[in-house]
C-alpha cells in the first residue's frame, strides 16, 4: 500500500516561486520486490526445501496411518506365499516367510522415523548442554574436550556397531548407540559457537553490567547456538537413519521381529540376486526420505547460517 | 617445526589412552551383566561364569585396565572367545582385503571428486555445477549396502561384466584382484566422494575469488593451469583435511561393504564378532581401526607443510 502513494505522480507544490520548475516526482526505478507471503511464497523462494519438507511430511502421514493405508499384519507369516513378486494384490510383494513387503515397508516408517528423530533430539540436547558447560567453564573445558576427541577418534558407526554388540537390540538401545556415537560432533560445534559468542561486544556488556553467568548462558548465549545447532540436528536425523539401517543390516540393530526399513533390506539379503524387489522397495522408501531431511538441512543451513552455508 | 612435530605426536597419546579406555569400558557402559549378555540366551550358569573368568570380570576394573594396557602394548589383545585363537592372528589374516578395498577407495574416490569439486566451483551456478552437488546429495542419502546391491545387480548380474561377490589375493594377479574390488571400492566411494567433492566446490569457490587469481587471469594464465595449478594448490589443505577425516566413514562403511560383496576382511569379522558377542575380536577390531584413524590423521597434520609452504609451525 505504500508503495501505491509513493507511485503516483505527486502534483508540483503550488507555492514555488514563479520562474522555477519543479522536477515531476520520479516513479520508483525498482518497484518494490512484492514479497510473496504464505506457502506459495516459500515453495518459490526455496523449492529444493518445500520438496524435502513435502515428502517428509508424507512419511510422517505414513508412519502414523500405517494401519489404514491398505495395510495386513506386517508380522503374520504366511509360508503358502512365500516371495510373491509384486502384483496387484501384494504391491511390493512377499518376502521369504510370506510377509506382505508393502505393509512392513509401511510400518517401517514408524521404527526408522523414530530412530532419525530421537537421535537428533537427544544428541542435541546433550550436545547443546556439553558445548555450553565446556565452552564456558575453562577447566572442565580440556578435560571435557580431551574425551571428545577420545570418542570422535572411534568412527561412529563402529562405535554404534561395538555399544549393539553389548547390548540386547531394542529399538531404545538403538537410539541411545546412534546418540552416544553423535554427542561429540554436536558439542564441538556448540563449544565452538559459544567460544566465538563470549567475544561478541553484547556479551561483555552484559557482564560489565554485572548480569550473572547462568542469565548470560540463557539469554544471551543459548538463543545464538541455536540455528547452527538445528542445522545440525538434521543432519544428524539423517545420518541416524542410515546408521540404524546399518546396524539393522549387519544384524545388530533392532530385533527382526521389528519391521524397520534396515530390517526389511537385512531379511531381504539371502534372496537379493533372485528376488531384489525386498531390498529395493525399502530401500527406496529410506533414500528418499533421508535425502529429504538433508535437502531440508540444506536449505536451513543457507537460510539460518550464511557462513557455514559458503564453507560446505 | 621440530617442537610442533614432538607436540603433536605427544598429543595423540592422550586421545589413544581414551580411546583405549573406552574400548575397555563399553562392557561396563552396557547395561546387565556383560557376561550373560556374551553368553547369550542359551547359557547354562556354568557358561556365564567361565566367560565372566576368561574376561576377568572378576577382579577390580583399574587393575584389569591395567593389565589390558600392558598386554596391548606387547602387542597382546587377547583370545577370541569363539575360536580360541588370538585376536592379532585373526586380524592379520583379515587384514589384506581390508586394506586393499579401502586403499582403492581413496585412490578412486580422490581422483574423481576433486575433478568434479573444481568443475562445479569453476561452473558455478550452471546445469554442471547443480549436477554435482545434487549427486554429491545423493551421495550422502543412499545408505552404501544399497548401492552395493544396486552396482553387484546391474554390472554383475545383469551385465555380466564383474564378479558378484568375492575376493582374491593380490598374490594372484593384479587383474583378478582388481576385478572383484572395483564393484565395492565404487560403492564404498559414494559417501567419500560425495564429502570431498563439496569441500574441494567450497574451498576452490573461496580461492577463485582472491586477487592473485586475478593477476593469473590478466598475465593469460590458461584455465586449467589457474584452476589445477594456482587456484588447487592453494585450496589443498582443507580438501586433504576432509580426506583424513573422511577416513571415518570408510572404516564404517567397510564393514558393511564387506558383508555386501562376501569379502573376507576386518568388516566381515566385526560383523561375525557381533553375531557371535565375541568381545575380545570387537575390541581388538575397534581398537586398530580407531588407531589408524587417528594416526592417519596425525600424517596428515604433519605434512600440511608439504602442501602449503606458508605454513610454518
Amino acid at each position: 500500500m505504500a508503495s501505491a502513494t509513493v507511485m503516483a505522480p505527486a502534483a508540483p507544490p503550488a507555492t514555488l516561486p514563479p520562474g522555477i520548475n519543479a522536477a515531476p516526482v520520479m516513479p520508483d526505478v525498482l518497484p518494490p520486490v512484492k514479497a510473496r507471503k504464505g506457502v506459495l511464497g516459500f515453495i518459490r523462494r526455496h523449492p529444493t526445501m518445500s520438496v524435502g519438507l513435502f515428502i517428509i511430511a508424507t512419511m510422517i502421514f505414513i508412519a502414523i496411518f500405517a494401519p489404514y493405508l491398505g495395510t495386513t499384519d506386517p508380522t503374520a507369516l504366511a509360508p503358502a506365499r512365500r516371495t510373491r513378486e509384486p502384483s496387484a494384490q501384494y504391491w511390493f510383494g512377499t518376502d521369504m516367510l510370506g510377509r506382505d513387503v508393502y505393509s512392513r515397508v509401511m510400518y517401517g516408517a514408524r521404527v526408522s522415523l523414530l530412530v532419525g528423530f530421537a537421535v537428533a533430539f537427544c544428541a542435541s540436547i546433550i550436545g547443546l548442554t556439553i558445548g555450553l558447560v565446556s565452552g564456558y567453564i575453562r577447566l572442565a573445558d580440556s578435560i571435557i574436550m580431551r574425551i571428545m576427541d577420545g570418542l570422535m577418534s572411534i568412527p561412529p558407526i563402529l562405535l554404534a556397531i561395538a555399544l549393539m554388540a553389548l547390548t540386547r537390540g531394542s529399538v531404545q538401545n538403538v537410539i541411545i548407540a546412534i546418540t552416544i556415537a553423535e554427542v561429540p560432533r554436536v558439542s564441538r560445534l556448540v563449544r565452538g559457537v559459544v567460544l566465538s559468542l563470549r567475544e561478541q561486544p553484547y556479551v561483555e556488556a552484559a557482564i560489565a553490567a554485572g548480569t550473572r553467568t547462568p542469565t548470560i548462558i540463557i539469554r544471551h548465549i543459548l538463543p545464538n547456538t541455536l540455528a547452527p545447532l538445528t542445522v545440525q540436528a538434521t543432519f544428524i536425523c539423517a545420518a541416524a537413519m542410515i546408521t540404524e539401517s546399518i546396524l539393522s543390516f549387519i544384524g545388530a540393530g533392532t530385533p527382526p521381529i521389528i519391521p524397520s526399513w534396515g530390517n526389511i533390506m537385512a531379511e531381504g539379503r539371502a534372496l537379493w540376486q533372485v528376488k531384489p524387489y525386498i531390498v529395493f522397495f525399502p530401500a527406496i522408501f529410506l533414500s528418499i526420505t533421508v535425502l529429504s531431511i538433508n535437502l531440508v538441512g540444506d536449505g536451513l543451513r543457507d537460510a539460518l547460517d550464511p557462513r557455514m552455508a559458503k564453507r560446505l | 617445526m621440530f617442537n610442533y612435530i614432538v607436540r603433536r605426536v605427544l598429543a595423540t597419546i592422550p586421545v589413544m589412552a581414551i580411546v583405549a579406555l573406552f574400548v575397555f569400558s563399553l562392557l561396563y557402559i552396557a547395561p546387565g551383566d556383560p557376561a550373560a549378555v556374551i553368553a547369550g540366551d542359551q547359557a547354562t550358569p556354568d557358561d556365564v561364569e567361565r566367560i565372566r573368568a576368561s574376561l576377568g570380570l572378576d577382579r577390580p576394573f583399574l587393575v584389569r585396565f591395567g593389565e589390558w594396557v600392558f598386554r596391548i602394548l606387547q602387542g597382546d589383545m587377547g583370545v577370541s572367545i569363539f575360536t580360541n585363537l588370538p585376536v592379532t592372528t585373526m586380524i592379520q589374516q583379515r587384514i589384506e582385503p581390508t586394506l586393499s578395498l579401502m586403499v582403492l577407495t581413496v585412490i578412486l574416490a580422490v581422483s574423481v571428486a576433486i575433478p568434479l569439486g573444481v568443475i562445479a566451483a569453476w561452473k558455478q551456478g550452471t546445469l554442471i555445477d547443480r549436477a554435482v552437488m545434487g549427486m554429491a546429495v545423493l551421495g550422502f542419502s543412499v545408505p552404501v549396502f544399497v548401492v552395493g546391491y544396486l552396482l553387484a545387480y546391474i554390472f554383475a548380474l545383469e551385465l555380466d561384466w564383474l564378479p558378484v561377490q568375492g575376493y582374491t589375493a593380490l598374490s594372484e594377479g593384479l587383474w583378478p584382484w582388481l576385478e572383484n574390488l572395483i564393484l565395492p571400492a565404487v560403492a564404498l566411494g559414494g559417501v567419500y566422494i560425495a564429502l570431498i567433492a563439496r569441500i574441494t566446490r567450497a574451498t576452490m569457490l573461496e580461492v577463485l575469488s582472491q586477487d592473485y587469481i586475478r593477476t593469473a587471469r590478466a598475465k593469460g594464465a590458461g584455465q586449467g593451469s589457474i584452476l589445477f595449478l594456482h587456484a588447487l594448490k592453494n585450496a589443498a589443505v582443507p580438501i586433504v583435511t576432509v580426506i583424513g577425516i573422511g577416513i571415518a566413514l570408510l572404516i564404517g562403511g567397510a564393514v558393511v561393504t564387506e558383508s555386501v560383496f562376501a569379502i573376507p576382511g576386518l568388516g566381515r569379522l566385526t560383523v561375525d564378532a557381533i553375531l557371535r558377542r565375541d568381545y575380545p575380536v570387537i575390541q581388538g577390531v575397534v581398537l586398530l581401526f580407531s588407531f589408524v584413524y587417528v594416526l592417519v590423521n596425525l600424517g596428515i597434520d604433519l605434512v600440511y607443510t608439504l602442501f602449503d609452504p606458508r605454513i610454518r609451525y
